[in-house]
């Protein structure tokens, strides 16, 4: 395969049989549509690619923005393109939620455009959405943006009416699936493939998949969002059913664990509200029927997301030289030193006052001879061993006293002999007055 | 699991919108037969204020502050009742009082509040500024030309220098631009060093204590911003020399209304279908609450109060102060901490919450044609501004008599003003039984903003009076608002 650019590699993604070891059913076949392969790494970069395309010679002689609202994959897949022909890229957004995704933008030179959060005290005047909203900012601009609108934008729809649908119909042998499962956002994937596989199957059921109304999944909209969307006709879905985070993650564990395939969350909802919805149709069937899934994007940028909801699935083994692992008895024997001992210790200079607050606090004020280590990085040279000598003498210094006692427990565990935490710490200091002086 | 149907055969099953109703509130609701007398005595609509509960919400205020080993003040927002028996309470207690004009000024000295413990914000007038300067109270000025007028005030009475706090406004966030809505008041974060100006040229009448924000917003994520801009903004007043201690970050730490979320989620989800016209409206004229439907299609968003709001008051604050600051990346809490500043807040709402009730008698029970069931209230939208505020919750029955009919009635709440927006709620709501008239309705949990901020003597139809309530001796007592100080008289004890 050789191409001119990344955008002739959008498109023609594999469908692949999932091993019926996995998913348990007897009489259908479940294929999944890889879309994860697509370059920019999901099924958006097709919608994105075809709602630009026609304007792009028009937007570059403008030097036009190319402007959308999304938090996530048609943002990346945009920024990419609009970055490939001299564009810049704005992302407009009120759910940016998942941290990678907002720093993979960041990379990709987009700006990103956080919309304010609902007012405490309701204004009964404000029934702006947030499309209305930036409809008025790209209104009050005078011009210069490419807005591609892929909540009502048929292009959108258009993309996999005449790519992602044939490309599934020419894989099955000229044949469509007997049941086709998507996950909702613009509705454009779901309604274009389900309209190309009804031109060879009317009969084909189409099950739409939306977050149950408590849930985040990314990428896709709640049961009730999903009516704000233009694209969304409910006359498109024989059915449509929610699946909670759980349900995607849960299936997102089998495609990554079990079938070779690193789906993101949005895929693993669709593997486990298909293989739900069949179920009950399996256990009916006395012939062979197909059913086909997509698996939208891939798992890499949704490890805070995926900590967050388990963090057992990432338990590392515990590091040593850890103040977890003391106990209030521990701490209670570190050695402290009061106000007035501390001040007689720091005039004659006898040892080193580490400081563990924050870079800015200790430049604002600080106890004079003292030094500065953030107590993140104390903790984290201290994982490594003793970051001086273990006679050395030693006043830790912290805003109250707590964390310093705890430090100077854990110096003590691991064969300090001379160190000391400041009893009731920065602020006992300052209330009794002695000196804190800033460079 | 497929989403079902939620209409059975026409027959329409009641949304409800429960309260959420602690210990104390449930206890003084339990006494239907004072509180009808009560009613019956002094007219509807009755305002009833649980002056104690406030201490317990201060309290648990505190225990964040101790939490994160933090000191400071919480200073009540009176603008969010009138009441003396809250503020007059309150003085009782270790809190300050946020005042916003100069009745509520004058109100907080008379109730014992020192004027250490008293802060003026919000926009004022000359006769303000100069009870505050010659009181001593903190003035947390919205722009330079209040602090330069205060400073004028200052030097033509040689008044003693006073406290100022600077509220700021307009902060930039690196990387992701949040925006935040525009504001009336503060000064733009850009133009610190001209408030330092001002500061430093009448530093005999100004004294500098700290800078302040308050955001109408409950996103965290802004107000993360806005207290990590005060932190830059305090560390240019130490560049020059200044040394200002603390950091108000004003209100708006919300309250949790609904008792549970799942109703919250069915209600607001049957809203949709409504306005959709997939099911029979919810809504007096097919409200949509700022949804509306074009082709099909749902626009708009909602404009409501989130009413279930799990995290919420005191919980809001812990998890703001345990938020990363953006650019410092560390928490918010320690970095005030390691500071040394003090931190102050400023909850109306949420430290009102649960302290109040507004009872309403019931003057007619009709059923409409159309098969509508319309209950009269003698009291309007003004006196319960649920409306307003956007906050949808079911009142309470008080029942006279043991009802007649058992079993839920959807009904319209209709008002006393011949206007026909009168209605209490433009939400059909659902009772779990149906009032005759003579009993009440309690409006719970509406001490903040939803009593008396927006009542009006329109139509001369009378502002209601307001009681307290109080739990002493082991039993509920009673008297008017103006009359109740933290003191309880005793009954002799033989
Ligand atoms: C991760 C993910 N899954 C699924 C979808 C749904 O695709 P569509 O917008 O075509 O409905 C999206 C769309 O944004 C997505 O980002
Ligand atoms: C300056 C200031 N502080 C505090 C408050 C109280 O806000 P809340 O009742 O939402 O806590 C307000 C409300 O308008 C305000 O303007």
């Amino acid at each position: 395969m050789r191409f001119e650019t990344m955008t002739d590699a959008i498109g023609n993604t594999p469908l692949v049989r999932i091993d019926p070891a996995v998913h348990g059913l007897r009489n259908i076949d479940l294929y999944a549509k890889m879309e994860l392969l697509n370059p920019f790494g999901s099924l958006k970069d097709r919608a994105a690619w075809n709602m630009v395309r026609p304007l792009l010679t028009q937007a570059a002689e403008r030097g036009d923005t190319v402007v959308e609202l999304s938090s996530g994959n048609t943002a990346k897949a945009l920024a990419v393109i609009a970055g490939m022909h001299g564009l810049a890229f704005k992302s407009v957004t009120n759910r940016m939620k998942v941290a990678e995704i907002k720093d993979l933008l960041l990379l990709l030179g987009a700006e990103i455009d956080e919309l304010p959060g609902q007012a405490e005290c309701l204004d009964p005047t404000d029934t702006d959405d947030p499309l209305t909203r930036m409809y008025h900012r790209l209104a009050g601009s005078g011009g210069g943006y490419l807005h591609t609108d892929q909540y009502f934008n048929e292009l959108n729809v258009e993309a996999h009416l005449s790519g992602t649908g044939p490309e599934i119909v020419k894989d099955l042998d000229g044949r469509a699936p007997d049941y086709f499962i998507a996950c909702v956002g613009t509705a454009g994937s779901s309604t274009g493939v389900a309209a190309a596989l009804r031109q060879h199957n009317p009969g084909v059921h189409v099950v739409g998949l939306v977050a149950h109304k408590s849930d985040f999944i990314p990428g896709i909209r709640t049961i009730d969002e999903v009516h704000e969307v233009g694209l969304f006709d409910p006359g498109v879905y024989d059915t449509v059913a929610t699946i909670t985070a759980d349900d995607a993650i849960d299936g997102l564990l089998t495609l990554v664990r079990r079938c070779g395939t690193l789906a993101g969350p949005t895929g693993g909802g669709a593997y486990q509200g298909a293989v739900r919805h069949l179920r009950a149709i399996d256990a009916e069937l006395t012939e062979r029927r197909t059913a086909v899934f997509i698996v939208c994007d891939r798992v890499e940028s949704y490890m805070s997301y995926l900590r967050e909801r388990r963090p057992e699935l990432f338990g590392r083994p515990a590091r040593r030289n850890s103040t977890l692992t003391l106990t209030d008895a521990d701490v209670m024997q570190a050695a402290t030193m009061d106000v007035v001992q501390a001040q007689r210790w720091v005039a004659e200079r006898r040892g080193l006052v580490v400081d563990l607050r924050s870079p800015f606090a200790y430049q604002a004020l600080h106890i004079d001879g003292s030094i500065n280590i953030v107590d993140e990085i104390f903790a984290e040279l201290l994982h490594g061993g003793l970051p001086f000598g273990s006679s050395q003498p030693v006043l830790l210094v912290c805003p109250v006293g707590e964390k310093s006692a705890r430090y100077a427990a854990l110096l003590s565990r691991m064969g300090h002999t001379d160190v000391r935490s400041l009893d009731g710490g920065i602020i006992a200091w300052r209330d009794a007055g002695a000196e804190l002086v800033c460079d | 699991m497929p989403v079902a149907p939620r209409l059975r055969s026409g027959v329409e099953l009641p949304l409800y919108l429960s309260p959420r109703i602690a210990p104390t509130l449930r206890s003084a609701l339990n006494e239907s037969a004072l509180l009808t007398q009560l009613s019956d005595a002094l007219g509807s609509p009755l305002g009833v204020i649980l002056p104690q509960q406030l201490a317990d919400n201060v309290a648990a205020f505190r225990a964040v502050f101790s939490d994160h080993r933090l000191g400071g003040q919480v200073y009540y927002a009176h603008k969010a009742n009138r009441s003396s028996a809250l503020v007059r309470e309150l003085a009782a207690t270790d809190a300050g009082i946020d005042v916003a004009s100069l009745a509520e000024l004058q109100h907080a000295l008379g109730a014992g509040f020192v004027p250490q413990r008293i802060m003026a914000t919000g926009p004022k007038n000359q006769e303000f500024l100069w009870l505050a300067a010659r009181t001593g109270v903190t003035v947390s000025a919205d722009s330079v030309g209040e602090l330069v007028e205060l400073a004028t005030l200052v030097t033509e009475w040689a008044l003693p220098p006073v406290r100022v706090m600077t509220r700021l406004s307009g902060f930039i966030s690196s990387g992701v631009q949040l925006s935040s809505r525009r504001s009336r008041f503060g000064v733009s974060a850009f133009a610190v060093s001209q408030v330092l100006d001002v500061i430093e040229k009448h530093s005999d009448a100004l004294d500098l204590v700290g800078v302040a924000f308050h955001l109408d917003s409950i996103g965290l994520p802004e107000k993360t911003v806005a207290l990590e801009g005060c932190l830059a903004a305090l560390d240019e007043c130490r560049r020059r020399g200044l040394r200002p201690w603390s950091v108000d970050i004003g209100g708006g730490f919300g309250v949790n209304y609904l008792a549970d979320g799942a109703q919250w989620e069915q209600y607001t989800s049957a809203l949709t279908e409504a306005v959709l016209g997939k099911r029979a409206p919810l809504t007096w004229n097919g409200h949509g609450y700022g949804l509306r439907a074009e082709a099909g299609h749902i626009r708009g968003s909602l404009n409501l109060y989130p009413a279930h709001r799990p995290v919420s008051g005191p919980a809001y604050l812990d998890r703001l102060l345990r938020a990363t600051a953006p650019e410092q990346r560390r928490p918010l809490g320690t970095l005030l901490l390691d500071n040394m500043y003090d931190l102050h807040v400023e909850p109306g709402r949420a430290l009102l919450d649960q302290c109040g009730v507004v009872l309403a008698s019931v003057l007619e029970v009709r059923d409409e044609a159309n098969g509508d069931t319309v209950v009269r209230l003698d009291c309007n939208a003004r006196d319960v501004s649920l409306e307003e505020h956007g906050v949808l919750m079911d009142p309470v029955v008080v029942h006279r008599t043991a009802p007649a009919k058992p079993g839920p009635a959807g009904v319209y709440l209709f008002g006393n003003l011949c206007l026909e927006a009168d209605l209490i709620t433009r939400r059909k709501v659902f009772l779990p039984s149906r009032p005759r008239p003579g009993d009440l309705l309690a409006f719970v949990n509406t001490a903040g903003y939803l009593m008396d901020f927006s009542a009006t003597q329109a139509l001369r139809q009378p502002v209601g009076r307001k009681v307290a309530m109080y739990h002493d001796d082991g039993a509920w007592r009673w008297c008017l608002d103006e009359q109740y100080w933290p003191v309880h008289r005793r009954a002799e004890t033989a």
